[in-house]
C-alpha cells in the first residue's frame, strides 16, 4: 500500500562519492544538474548523460536500487517520447494514416528524455551515498534557513512513523473486509477520507507530545550547532567538487563555442 | 504527475517558478517570525509532524480505471494549515523528488508553486465560503453566535457546508494545480507549441484524480470537525 522512503539503504557502502564531502557533494552536483537540463543540443545532452552515468557507476549502487528509483522519471517521460514525435512540426520520416512522425518532433523528444533522466541519474549519488539525517545537516551547514532545515528533519523522521501507523489502520481495515476495487464507490473513497483523517488526528496529537518531550529536553527551537559529526573539507574533495563543476561548465562552454565556429 | 520532472521546463519557467516559491516561502517565514518568542519551538515540530502525515498519505494509490491516482491533497492542506500550508508543501516537494525522484530537483519551485499557489486560493475559497454560509444562517436565525472563529464549528448541518466547501476546495486544489502544470508546460513549450499536446493529455489524465480527491477531501474535513475541529484552520491563524 505505502513503501518506505529508503534513500539511504546503500549511504554505508565505500566509494569515492560515498567519501565526498555532503556539503560540496549536494554544491556541486547541483550545479551539474542545472548544466544537463539546460543542454539545448542532442549531442551534449548525450554526453550529459554518459557523464552522469560514470559518476553514478563511480558511487557503486546496485543496479536494482537504480532502477527501482528512476521508475518515476519513466513515467513522466514516456508521454513526452510517444506525443512529440507526432505533434511538432518538420520534416516527415513516415507517416501513418493521419499520423505524421517528424525527426524535429523525435529529436525534442529524444533530448527531453536524455535530460530528465541525466538529472534523475545525478540526483542518486547526491542523495543515496549520504545518510540522509547527514544530509540534512549539509544543507544546514549550507545556510538552508532553520525553519526548513527543522522541518525537513522532523518531517523525515515521522514520515517512518506513520508509514507504520497507516499500514496498521488499512490492514484492519481490510481485516473487516474493505477493499478498494478498480472503480472505488463513493462510500470506498468516503472510507478512504476517514482512514486519513485518523491519520491526521492521531499526527496531531503526536505533534502536541513531540513538542512537550523535546521542550522538556531544552528545544528552544534555535539552530542546534551540536553534532555528533563535523564536516570537513580535504584536497580531494575540492578535487572532485572542481571536476564536477569543470564537467557542467564544459557542457555549455561546448555549445557557446559551437556557435561562435559556425 | 503534476510533479513536473527535470529536463523539460525552460530556463524562464523554472526561473519563474523558484521566484515565486522563494517570494512565498519569505513570507511564510516573515510570518512565523511576526508570532513571536517561542512561536518556532511550539510549532515546528507540530507543522513538521502533519507535513510527514500529509506525505505519507500522499503515498497511498487509489485504483482508477487501468491506472492507479495517487492523493495530493494539496487542498486539505490549505484548509487546515492556512498559510503554512505553502512550507509545508515545499517539503513535500522536496521529499517526493529527494526520497523517490518522483518530480526533479531544478523544478522544485516551480512545482511548489502550481500546488502551493492553487493550495492558497482553495484555502481562501473554504475559508470565504464557511464565513458566507455563516453569515447567512446568523441573519436567518437572528442570533449571535460568540463562541468558535469557524461557522463550521457548531451544528450538523454547517458540518455539512464545511464538507461541501471542503470537497470544494479539494477538488479545485486540484483541479488548479493541473492547470499551473499545463500551462508552465506549454509556456515551455514556446510559440511554436511543443509541449501544448502532452499538457493537454496529462491534464485529461488528471480529470478522475480531481473527482476522487474531491470527495475525499470532502469526507476528511466533516471527520476532521467531528473528530478534532481545531484542526480545521488552527495553524497558521496566528496566536492561539
Amino acid at each position: 500500500m505505502v513503501e518506505y522512503p529508503e534513500i539511504d539503504l546503500f549511504s554505508s557502502l565505500d566509494s569515492p562519492i560515498h567519501r565526498f564531502d555532503p556539503r560540496a557533494k549536494i554544491v556541486a552536483f547541483l550545479c551539474l544538474i542545472f548544466s544537463v537540463v539546460l543542454v539545448q543540443d542532442l549531442r551534449l545532452a548525450f554526453a550529459g548523460l554518459l557523464g552522469s552515468l560514470a559518476f553514478l557507476a563511480a558511487s557503486r549502487l546496485p543496479l536494482r536500487f537504480v532502477s527501482q528509483h528512476i521508475k518515476w522519471v519513466s513515467f513522466f517521460i514516456v508521454p513526452f517520447l510517444l506525443i512529440l514525435p507526432f505533434t511538432v512540426k518538420g520534416d516527415e520520416i513516415f507517416r501513418f494514416y493521419a499520423l505524421k512522425m517528424t525527426y524535429e518532433g523525435l529529436e525534442y523528444g529524444v533530448l527531453v528524455a536524455l535530460r530528465a533522466y541525466s538529472a534523475v541519474v545525478l540526483v542518486l549519488p547526491v542523495v543515496a551515498t549520504t545518510r540522509f539525517d547527514l544530509t540534512i545537516k549539509a544543507l544546514d551547514r549550507l545556510k538552508v534557513p532553520n525553519m526548513l532545515v527543522q522541518m525537513l528533519m522532523f518531517s523525515y523522521r515521522y514520515i517512518f512513523v506513520f508509514v507504520v501507523e497507516f499500514q496498521r489502520t488499512w490492514r484492519a481495515m481490510e481485516a473487516r473486509g474493505f477493499k478498494l476495487r478498480t472503480s472505488p464507490s463513493l462510500y470506498a473513497l468516503r472510507t478512504v477520507g476517514k482512514a486519513l483523517g485518523t491519520l491526521f488526528v492521531r499526527s496531531y496529537e503526536r505533534g502536541e507530545r513531540v513538542y512537550q518531550a523535546l521542550r522538556s529536553r531544552g528545544y528552544t527551537g534555535t539552530r542546534n550547532p551540536k553534532t555528533l559529526v563535523e564536516f570537513k573539507m580535504q584536497a580531494r574533495d575540492y578535487a572532485l567538487a572542481v571536476l564536477i563543476v569543470g564537467f557542467a561548465v564544459a557542457l555549455h562552454a561546448v555549445s557557446f563555442v559551437f556557435a561562435r565556429g559556425v | 504527475m503534476v510533479h513536473i520532472s527535470d529536463g523539460v521546463l525552460s530556463l524562464p519557467v523554472l526561473a519563474a517558478g523558484w521566484a515565486v516559491t522563494g517570494v512565498l516561502l519569505a513570507v511564510a517565514l516573515w510570518w512565523s517570525k511576526r508570532q513571536g518568542e517561542g512561536w518556532e519551538a511550539e510549532e515546528i515540530p507540530r507543522l513538521s509532524v502533519m507535513t510527514a502525515a500529509f506525505f505519507v498519505a500522499s503515498l497511498v494509490h487509489v485504483p482508477v480505471g487501468p491506472t492507479s491516482a495517487h492523493f495530493l491533497l494539496n487542498g486539505l492542506l490549505g484548509v487546515t494549515l492556512g498559510i503554512l500550508a505553502y512550507p509545508a508543501i515545499f517539503i513535500g516537494v522536496l521529499l517526493q523528488a529527494v526520497l523517490f525522484q518522483h518530480g526533479g530537483i531544478t523544478t522544485i519551485g516551480i512545482n511548489t508553486a502550481n500546488m502551493g499557489v492553487a493550495a492558497l486560493l482553495a484555502s481562501a475559497v473554504f475559508k470565504g465560503g464557511c464565513r458566507l454560509a455563516r453569515g447567512r444562517r446568523e441573519g436567518r436565525e437572528g442570533r449571535e453566535r460568540s463562541e468558535g472563529s469557524e461557522g463550521s464549528k457548531g451544528s450538523e448541518g454547517s458540518k455539512g457546508v464545511a464538507g461541501i466547501f471542503g470537497a470544494l476546495a479539494g477538488g479545485l486544489a486540484v483541479f488548479l494545480a493541473v492547470v499551473f502544470t499545463a500551462v508552465s508546460l506549454i509556456l515551455s513549450g514556446g510559440e511554436e507549441g511543443t509541449f501544448t499536446a502532452v499538457a493537454l493529455a496529462l491534464a485529461v489524465a488528471h480529470v478522475p484524480i480531481i473527482l476522487v480527491e474531491t470527495v475525499v477531501v470532502g469526507s476528511v474535513v466533516v471527520f476532521l470537525l467531528k473528530v478534532k475541529p481545531e484542526l480545521v484552520g488552527s495553524l497558521g491563524e496566528g496566536k492561539r
